[in-house]
């Protein structure tokens, strides 16, 4: 109890409150820029926020993280362009709702139903965080490193072309966690004599290149396209005779969501999309859908807002991401000093309610901001991408050189960008990568770790019914886009 | 009213269409050529690891785990080829149908050679060329916002990273002009 008050008490300074104000308006706009997404926010966010305090630092970025799912709705509805991915579904119905002159109504049903999913799933996290860590406290080595290889498993079912490039983009990113000094034996691998190898590649200037120079080459393909827009906004926030008629797509897709974020590295796009097809599913009006149907758009707003504060869950309590924007704000963690994980909730449980706090303020202020300034937000689609991707760049640069003042990162920066470019247009997804990289270290220090304790026996690893369970668990995901294409034929 | 915005190339249809024939992908076959002679040589590489001592190492060498993930990494790229058939449809979309435009081809190597220059030029005009250059190669001509952005832009940015988060930015060439 000490420790939630303590965490809020945190919270509520008036700075920490003036930065989550920020990182809301920061997110509402990025999420409504279509190309720019919430992960290449955070990333943009990380060394910026390494000069500042780690509760206010990570409190932005959650917040952050929550704003950016809703803000690409704003951009779904008004332009039929979802400003970020999660916000896909919302399209669907959204913007015919628009179309037919209700832009207002249908902001206004995003914005509630995002809300209430995004609440729903904070209390979830507020309860479930701590159990699961208390569980992941009696985890061994041998059965995190079952656990770490079950999240990367489950890249194989995440959004994207192709469940084998996922996971191959994984694996690259778990092998690029390898390079510099081993650390159990001190010997360099793949450094080719770099001295700035020897310590790892950093991965901020990875993340950004990866996320923010790739679209920049990605955006340069498409200077010439232009699309439809509606200006004439007046945000109609839902009835209370509305909202209680939607109350079961609100509630399912809200469950839903934060179950989809709890699983390790899937993320708002899967619940959003999932979200919507129950919502349809379960409809009494299925014919409505495609056309502006109000569940088509409370379905995939509520799911995939809720997939946020469920994605917290893994990310701390087991040190385990849950999404790729999770992933950097495990790695912002990481470099502010914490050791995300069940260590992190016992030991300092105040970071763990400050966080909850913040994403709860933010769930609130992206309400007001959102609904007052839909008008505004829709409007800075406006600026061309001449001027806003130059811009981008000179952040990515900055951000990527400010960290160690170091010209190779910048270049770093820009090869993972290039390579992200082309991974993108082969199938390969830039999110995986990040997963794997993040991932990487804690499978092979855990691997490691437990070969050692069962003296290089493998058979010794199913002696543990945690581990088994998540091998087992790792195959169902593994094969899942098969399983579930045969079930469909059945 | 209606205006005009740049359309987002995500919100593109993906794939579809009919099932294509059994066979082999020719563009995904070189893609997989590439990834295995790339894992193929970076099995090499481990293979020149240092041998770290008995003692140190306690059975793990240190080139165990990268040999294991290039391994996996290749065994999964041989289905490469083959996986437009089982998902019958082409795997990586429009994206990879249309070509790569000179102008992106033209912006990554603008944004490398600037970045080449970046130790003589300094941080600052650095940014102030990128924020010239890389709008007017994507088409901007209208001098009355070009000119402003350029320069208040990185000025902006500069006094951001120098005076609030004191970070260094190397002068360049202004400290021999001013």
């Amino acid at each position: 109890m000490d420790a939630a008050l303590q965490g809020f008490a945190l919270i509520l300074d008036p700075f920490n409150i003036f930065l989550i104000f920020i990182a809301v308006l920061i997110g509402v706009c990025v999420g409504a820029l279509p190309g720019l997404s919430s992960p290449m926010a955070v990333a943009l966010l990380l060394p910026f926020s390494l000069s500042l305090e780690p509760i206010p630092a990570i409190s932005m970025m959650a917040a952050l993280y929550c704003a950016g799912t809703f803000g690409g709705s704003i951009t779904a509805i008004l332009i039929n362009a979802p400003g970020a991915p999660p916000a896909v579904a919302t399209a669907f119905d959204g913007y015919p709702m628009a179309k037919r002159g209700e832009a207002g109504r249908a902001l206004g049903l995003a914005a509630v139903s995002s809300v209430t999913g995004g609440i729903f799933s904070l209390l979830i996290f507020l309860f479930l965080a701590p159990m699961l860590a208390e569980v992941a406290l009696k985890f061994r080595p041998q059965e995190y490193f079952a656990l770490a290889v079950f999240a990367l498993s489950m890249l194989a079912s995440i959004s994207g072309t192709s469940s084998i490039r996922n996971l191959i983009s994984g694996a690259a990113g778990v092998l690029i966690g390898t390079v510099g000094i081993h650390i159990t034996t001190g010997v360099e691998r793949f450094t080719f004599n770099s001295p700035e190898l020897t310590e790892g590649i950093n991965f901020i200037p990875v993340l950004i290149g990866l996320f923010a120079v790739g679209e920049l080459l990605n955006q340069s393909q498409a200077l010439d396209k232009t699309l439809e827009r509606i200006t004439s906004v007046v945000v109609k926030l839902p009835s209370v005779k509305e909202f209680v008629k939607m109350k079961w797509t609100i509630i399912r897709s809200s469950v839903l969501g934060t179950f989809i974020g709890i699983l390790p590295a899937e993320g708002a796009t899967v619940a959003a999309l999932m979200g919507y097809n129950e919502a349809k599913r379960f409809s009494k009006n299925k014919e409505d859908f495609g056309k502006g149907a109000p569940e088509g758009i409370v379905g995939p707003e509520a799911a995939n807002n809720a997939a946020t504060g469920g994605a917290m869950v893994p990310t701390l309590a087991l040190g385990i991401p849950g999404s790729a924007t999770t992933a950097l704000i495990l790695a912002a963690l990481i470099m502010h000093g914490f050791r995300p994980g069940p260590y992190l909730v016992r030991e300092t449980p105040h970071i763990v309610y400050a966080i909850f706090g913040a994403m709860i303020i933010a769930n609130f202020m992206f309400l007001i901001i959102g609904l007052t300034g839909a008008k505004v937000f829709s409007r800075i689609t406006l600026i061309p991408r001449q001027i806003l991707w130059p811009a981008v760049f000179v952040f990515s640069m900055v951000g990527s050189y400010a960290f160690a003042s170091s010209l190779f990162d910048v270049w770093t920066m820009l090869i993972a960008g290039i390579i992200g470019f082309l991974m993108k247009r082969y199938g390969f997804g830039a999110a995986p990568l990040v997963m794997g990289l993040i991932l990487g270290k804690l499978v092979e220090q855990n691997l490691s770790r437990a070969m050692i304790i069962y003296d290089n026996d493998w058979l010794r690893f199913f002696e543990s019914p945690i581990v088994d369970a998540f091998l087992v668990l790792t195959a169902v995901s593994l094969f899942w886009p098969l399983i579930s294409k045969l079930w469909k034929r059945s | 009213m209606k205006n005009t915005i740049p359309e987002r190339p995500d919100t593109e249809k993906r794939g579809g269409g009919t099932r294509p024939p059994l066979g082999v992908d020719w563009t995904d076959f070189i893609l997989a050529v590439i990834i295995l002679a790339v894992c193929g040589f970076l099995f090499f590489i481990t293979t020149r690891f240092e041998e770290a001592s008995e003692q140190m190492s306690q059975n793990i060498p240190p080139e165990w785990f990268p040999q294991i993930i290039l391994i996996f990494i290749s065994v999964l790229t041989l289905a490469i080829p083959f996986e437009h058939y089982f998902k019958g449809r082409k795997v990586a979309g429009k994206e990879r149908e249309v070509k790569v435009k000179p102008i992106s081809i033209l912006s990554a190597l603008l944004l490398c050679l600037i970045i080449f220059l970046m130790p003589w030029l300094g941080t600052f005009a650095t940014m102030l060329l990128i924020c010239l250059l890389l709008p007017l190669l994507w088409g901007e001509r209208r001098i009355s916002v070009l000119l402003p952005f350029a320069i208040i832009f990185p000025g902006a940015v500069t006094l951001l990273f120098t005076k609030v988060l004191g970070v260094y930015f190397e002068a360049g060439i202004w400290s021999k002009l001013f």
